[in-house]
């Protein structure tokens, strides 16, 4: 994002939009301009109209800063998943893709949320962490793509120094394995320079039981009474192969 | 694996908070689920939800239930969001009966997505809990009514600031709780976010902190 200094009139409108505060004022002029470092590129003060004087404005991005506004734009279809933003399927369409098939589940790190951003190198440093435990990294996720080598988590070059406004790390794993990852997961999470929204997921048994809870109680963990229950009402449903594959 | 999993607050809160959603899955019922999309929307907006939205199209303060109905007939999903566990169950017996073909998902308290889905008549297919915040969570703002607020956008469009300015603008008496909650809202372009729910949580933050 950027400001025209020839229109901004430094009316402060705008500063308390920017979700990361990236909106500075200019100590001894009469206008703001934007701290491109920390800036990610949400596009969230542009697309409230805020600006009575149009002096916000979106130049064209390019790689790599092109990232920033893949992760934080929610009205971007991600180009590696076809889903607008940063998301991804996950437990939402569960019933039909059978992404976290009986016996697995899905751990999910949102490094940045609530409200905090995060740099590459966090993302490396807890995908570091985790992957050596034998988990599998979904690869329908836009985070996948971060890496050079997604089995070493390691973050491409060209990337390390951009901020995203939030990016998930989401492994499948089976249930046996999970009260493990999740311990790694909040030894990593005090190491590094952000937030990091966590959560599990899984099937229901057929008895109305949930694995999810199972893990997570066994790793020392309290789920929260809220959460996302997909419903099952979607149609077709996916094959599911020995090993958990589709 | 987010998006509308972690809403923070207390038990009571959290009692006023259901977003009811549709959501195509990629590769496999995505083609041509504009037509279901709306048939979801019109069946919902019979219960008077607090927010609507899809992503691309608008949310409730920045488009027409009619607009957004037009509008989500080339996307993937829609959301609903109620403040009332019985408005939100009728919609998804609704929902049910309707039987049309695409995944649908409740987010709220899990046990009152239980009690919607067996009055329905059905069992849930997978739940996503959450565990929190975890690392440095001193960056966070120290007022829960603040993150309970800003965590009704999972994409993080709301900011901290902004709902400290709303609430120093319902201070000094230049907005109602009501407006300043529809402003907070207008960010949340997915239109998840609960604007009734906001209003409560803002008042109650102002009355918590009367100075600012």
């Amino acid at each position: 994002m950027r400001v025209d200094k020839a229109r901004c009139v430094g009316c402060l409108e705008c500063v308390c939009y920017c979700p990361v505060g990236a909106i500075k004022e200019f100590p001894q002029e009469e206008r703001v301009f934007i701290d491109e470092e920390e800036c990610v590129e949400c596009g969230c003060c542009l697309r409230v109209g805020i600006c009575e004087y149009d002096a916000l404005w979106q130049p064209e991005l390019s790689w790599p800063r092109i990232i920033r506004a893949e992760f934080s734009d929610p009205c971007l279809v991600h180009p590696s998943t076809s889903v607008t933003g940063r998301g991804t399927e996950e437990t939402k369409t569960n019933d039909v893709t059978g992404r976290y098939p009986r016996g697995y589940v899905g751990i999910a790190a949102e490094l940045g949320r609530p409200g905090t951003g995060t740099w590459m190198r966090d993302i490396e440093r807890v995908a570091q962490a985790i992957i050596p435990l034998g988990v599998e990294l979904v690869s329908d996720n836009p985070t996948y793509n971060l890496f050079e080598d997604p089995g070493k988590g390691k973050i491409k070059e060209d990337i390390r120094g951009e901020k995203v406004l939030s990016a998930i790390l989401e492994f499948k794993t089976t249930v046996a394995r999970a009260p493990q990852v999740l311990k790694a997961l909040d030894k990593v999470a005090r190491e590094v320079d952000t937030v990091i929204s966590v959560d599990v997921a899984s099937m229901l048994e057929p008895d109305g039981s949930l694995p999810a809870e199972d893990v997570a109680a066994e790793a020392g963990f309290k789920l929260r009474p809220n959460g996302k229950s997909n419903l099952g009402l979607g149609r077709p449903r996916a094959k599911i192969l020995e090993g958990g594959k589709r | 694996m987010t998006h509308t999993n972690h809403r923070q607050g207390t038990l009571e809160s959290l009692s006023k908070d259901y977003v009811v959603f549709m959501y195509a899955a990629s590769g496999f019922n995505d083609k041509n689920v504009g037509p279901k999309l709306q048939e979801f929307l019109q069946l919902g907006l019979k219960y008077h939800p607090v927010n609507i939205g899809s992503p691309r199209v608008g949310n409730r303060f920045t488009v027409s239930p009619e607009e957004l109905v037009e509008g989500v007939v080339k996307e993937k999903k829609a959301y609903l969001v109620f403040d009332d566990k019985e408005r939100a169950g009728a919609f998804v017996k609704d929902v049910v009966k309707a039987d049309l073909g695409v995944s649908v998902i409740v987010s709220g308290l899990f046990r009152e997505a239980d009690r919607m889905c067996q009055a329905a008549g059905i069992k849930r297919h997978t739940a996503q809990c959450s565990l929190g915040v975890w690392g440095k969570v001193e960056r966070l703002s120290r007022q829960s009514e603040i993150l309970d607020i800003t965590t009704m956008c999972g994409h993080g469009m709301v900011s901290f600031n902004l709902v400290r300015r709303m609430a120093d603008d319902v201070r000094k008496r230049r907005l109602s709780p009501e407006k300043a909650a529809g402003i907070i809202a207008k960010p949340c372009v997915c239109g998840v976010f609960n604007p009734k729910r906001a209003e409560e949580l803002l008042s109650q933050y102002i009355a918590s902190s009367p100075g600012g």
